[in-house]
């Protein structure tokens, strides 16, 4: 196993390799400058260029990405262009505000979405079944940023409950900060229920069509022993997968939900540095990104063959 | 805890006794909280800023001089300044007993070092090329001949000295004691004047100013940068909440106090609601249409007129705006004192004449693609007036939208047909065409490319007569009225809205929030 693993972490250098690569030809590739941008629409050309040698954007793109990838290699993701920050540092506190939203609202979105898919797939095509499908299908179609400024004005403004603006680290004031988080978490929560609720369904219906489920059913075994039993582990690895997909993407960052919540996260971050066009804070941030959605996974296919006794690791 | 205790326990015993002054110590004690859209880059003045850098940074440091409401420029932490009779040495007596933030009193030696600092090359302040001798003033000396005395030298005379010096974005050429740099020599925090100190700033989330207690104020009037100041909160927390619907919901809900840029199309709800009230002013940015004068199509001066003629800029300016507006042809901001009845003349819409000029000119329907950005709606709002006033004069337009910095590398390669643009304001009426005028082979983004109009600009920059400047600008006005390099549509206006209980806020021309002399009630 642990050869294994040690295996698929190898494999991940080519994959980061690949991003650096994309990610730093693609940025070049965009138009825009972040000497212009800094200096304004007041600074002359030989102003803009002077600036530009100074920040070592004037040398050749090859000789930028040999620099960038030493300085990787040493564990130094370089300075931001905008304020002349770190940028690992900068990732790393930003990332802590993604990731607490984020593993949070997937474990509540997993607790509603499985019993709710389950429940769905046994009653299928009765008005349970169609409910939860409406109610999942429903939260699917809805924009996140739309229902997180709906809950933002409804809990925030007008019920006055939680904070509308701001964000305090749980670390500085546990209970004070968790009222922060409430509503992004709930917005959060309730888009991915609708897309986990359909997997977990799916996946249910598919189970209970196999021969053991009927033969289970033919014995007479209790509906919720055999959805227990049977259903739910064989079912759930498909969900699994798409649990580690869904994680990844949002670890990635929330920028939207970020922006409308104002939190510090990882995603805003992005959003910000790519305007800005902060070439070391965007690239450290895909390439973090990257080496977080691949082990995300490689924790996903690890925990395969709990489910699947037929997955076994080599 | 002591103090939160201390204040409690005074006010619970002035509330017993019936104090009148509690209400006041309540109010001293008080967050002001303000709207920021985005983080600032960094506390150093005119170095690494932005627009929201200059607005913190000018709350804490104070140059030799400022602007005034008007925006002219006035004495600040000099209590005068004198020129001599050749206009190339300017003599600044400094008010006396003014403070730094760790205590030390200000003195001449302070402001040469200050100025040593902007000067050196490796501070990059960005504002060295207009005392380098690269732009309009070259400072050849600066000496202390006294503690209360610093004297400026110049090549040659300059109408810009002491408006550049008051530049925004130069950080106001703050005043900065030594402290401010580390020991290593790299900036470490502003030990300015001004009247407020940095307190806490947490990247991403919030700054924070506290009030400078040591801080002496000037004892003539308030006006813009200058004038009295004093810090009437405890702290002003600069909330970061980039989105502009985030902001108004907590400014609704008593989250922010204040949104000193609230979008102009909230402006009726916001009027509506009992618990806040809006404040607005003129400022000195300038909107307007830019041409591409070597295009193959647009170098043809009868269609870029053609283009003016279809335009009915009033109605650009009442739209886009909300009706805050009005219709400004000049590249002289309204409210400058430059701006003259001559500059008040513009384009009038003739869509008879823009035809016939189009005619003159073979123009037969040929698309001509406009580029705008969605990242300040009034730029993409005005593109789309644009295009559908051109068309009735049979000139068809194409929009085309860009990204803020995308757009803002096109503009400064020159690399446009059309351009829906908007400039920072500039404080001086030279600056101002200085801003549209050079050569394009130098220097592409530059819009109006005649070496006539740019010697007559140079005069202007130089000379220190009001009426021969007047004469000039006035003059150039209409050549750029004749020539059409660039349709400026109006002046732009910003909305601050803010809760009811906020008092002594005032919106003023040069945009920044000022938050001085501001109460909470």
């Amino acid at each position: 196993m642990l050869g294994y693993i040690l295996r698929r972490l190898l494999l991940t250098l080519p994959t980061l390799l690949l991003v650096a690569v994309a990610v730093f030809v693609l940025m070049r590739l965009i138009p825009g400058d972040p000497v212009q941008l800094m200096l304004g629409d007041m600074a002359d050309a030989a102003q803009v260029a002077d600036q530009r040698a100074r920040m070592g954007l004037d040398a050749p793109l090859p000789v930028q990405f040999g620099h960038w990838v030493h300085a990787l290699t040493q564990g130094d993701f370089g300075r931001s262009i905008s304020d002349q920050q770190p940028v690992l540092p900068l990732i790393l506190e930003r990332f802590s505000v993604s990731a607490i939203i984020v593993l949070v609202a997937v474990a509540l979105a997993v607790a509603l979405a499985v019993p709710a898919g389950l429940m769905a797939a046994w009653q299928q095509n009765r008005p349970a079944d169609l409910l939860i499908v409406l109610g999942a299908t429903l939260l699917l179609s809805v924009p996140s940023f739309w229902l997180g400024l709906l809950l933002l004005l409804f809990f925030g403004m007008h019920l006055g409950w939680f904070p509308v603006i701001g964000y305090v680290p749980l670390s500085q004031d546990l209970i004070g900060g968790a009222w922060y988080l409430v509503l992004p978490v709930i917005t959060l929560v309730m888009i991915e229920t609708g897309v986990l609720t359909r997997m977990a369904r799916a996946s249910a219906i598919e189970v209970q069509r196999l021969e053991y489920v009927t033969h289970a059913r033919a014995k007479g075994v209790p509906d919720w022993q055999i959805v227990a039993r049977h259903v739910l582990p064989n079912a759930f690895a498909p969900t699994l997968t798409l649990i580690g997909l869904v994680l990844g993407n949002l670890l990635g960052g929330i920028a939207v939900l970020e922006t409308v919540f104002t939190l510090p996260g990882l995603g805003r971050l992005l959003v910000d540095a790519i305007f800005a066009r902060d070439y070391p804070v965007v690239q450290g941030v895909l390439l973090f990104t990257a080496l977080i959605y691949v082990l995300v996974n490689l924790v996903v296919d690890l925990l395969y063959p709990l489910f699947d006794p037929r997955v076994r690791a080599p | 805890m002591k103090k939160n205790l201390t204040a409690l326990t005074t006010c619970v015993l002035a509330a017993a006794v019936g104090w009148p002054v509690t209400a006041e110590a309540q109010a001293q004690n008080q967050t002001l909280r303000v709207r920021l859209n985005a983080d600032i880059r960094s506390t150093d003045p005119g170095v690494n800023r932005d627009f929201n850098s200059d607005g913190i940074v000018l709350h804490m440091v104070e140059g030799l001089v400022s602007l005034r409401e008007d925006t002219s420029v006035g004495p600040l932490l000099a209590s005068r300044v004198d020129t001599s009779p050749d206009g190339k040495t300017y003599t600044f007596t400094l008010r006396q007993g003014v403070k730094f933030h760790n205590g030390a009193t200000m003195t001449a030696e302070d402001v040469v070092w200050t100025w040593k600092r902007y000067l050196d090359p490796a501070t990059n302040w960005r504002c060295l090329p207009e005392f380098d001798g690269r732009g309009a003033v070259k400072v050849t000396s600066i000496e202390a001949p006294n503690p209360s005395t610093v004297v400026f030298r110049l090549e040659s005379p300059s109408a810009l000295f002491l408006g550049s010096m008051a530049r925004m974005d130069c950080g106001g050429a703050g005043i900065l004691h030594r402290s401010s740099l580390g020991a290593d020599g790299k900036w470490a925090a502003p030990v300015g004047t001004g009247p407020f100190k940095l307190g806490e700033w947490k990247r991403g989330q919030y700054l924070e100013l506290l009030r400078f207690d040591g801080y002496t104020p000037r004892t003539d009037a308030s006006s813009g940068y200058t004038g009295a100041k004093k810090a009437e909160v405890e702290r002003v927390r600069f909330v970061i909440v980039p989105d502009a619907a985030a902001a108004k919901a907590a400014l609704l809900s008593n989250n922010l106090d204040l949104i000193p840029e609230a979008s102009s199309s909230d402006l009726q709800e916001l009027r509506a609601r009992q618990d806040l009230k809006v404040e607005i002013s003129g400022t000195m940015g300038l909107n307007g249409l830019l041409f591409q004068t070597r295009d193959p199509l647009l170098k043809d001066a009868r269609i870029r007129r053609a283009i003016a003629l279809s335009l009915d800029t009033e109605e650009i300016a009442r739209t886009v705006s909300e009706g805050l507006s009005k219709r400004n042809n000049s590249a002289i901001p309204s409210s400058s004192p430059f701006h003259s009845q001559v500059q008040a003349a513009g384009h009038k819409q003739d869509l008879a004449e823009a035809r016939r000029l189009l005619t003159a000119a073979g123009y037969s329907g040929q698309p001509i693609k406009l580029i705008a950005t969605k990242r300040y709606n009034s730029l993409f709002d005005a593109a789309v007036l644009v295009q559908a006033m051109a068309q009735g004069a049979g000139i068809k337009i194409d929009i085309e939208v860009l990204d803020w910095a995308t757009q803002l590398d096109r503009y400064s390669k020159g690399d446009y047909q059309l351009m829906s643009f908007s400039y920072s304001p500039r404080l001086d009426p030279a600056l101002s065409y200085e801003m549209l005028m050079g050569p394009k082979d130098k220097q592409p983004r530059k819009v109006w490319d005649n070496p006539e109009a740019q010697a007559r600009l140079a005069v202007a920059t130089d000379s220190a007569d009001r009426n021969e400047r007047q004469a000039i600008f006035d003059d150039l006005h209409r050549r750029m009225l004749e020539e059409v390099p660039i349709v400026v549509f109006y002046n732009g206006a910003d909305v601050a809205a803010m809760r009811r209980n906020v008092t002594g806020y005032k919106a003023w021309p040069a945009s920044l929030p000022r938050l001085w002399n501001v109460r909470l009630q």
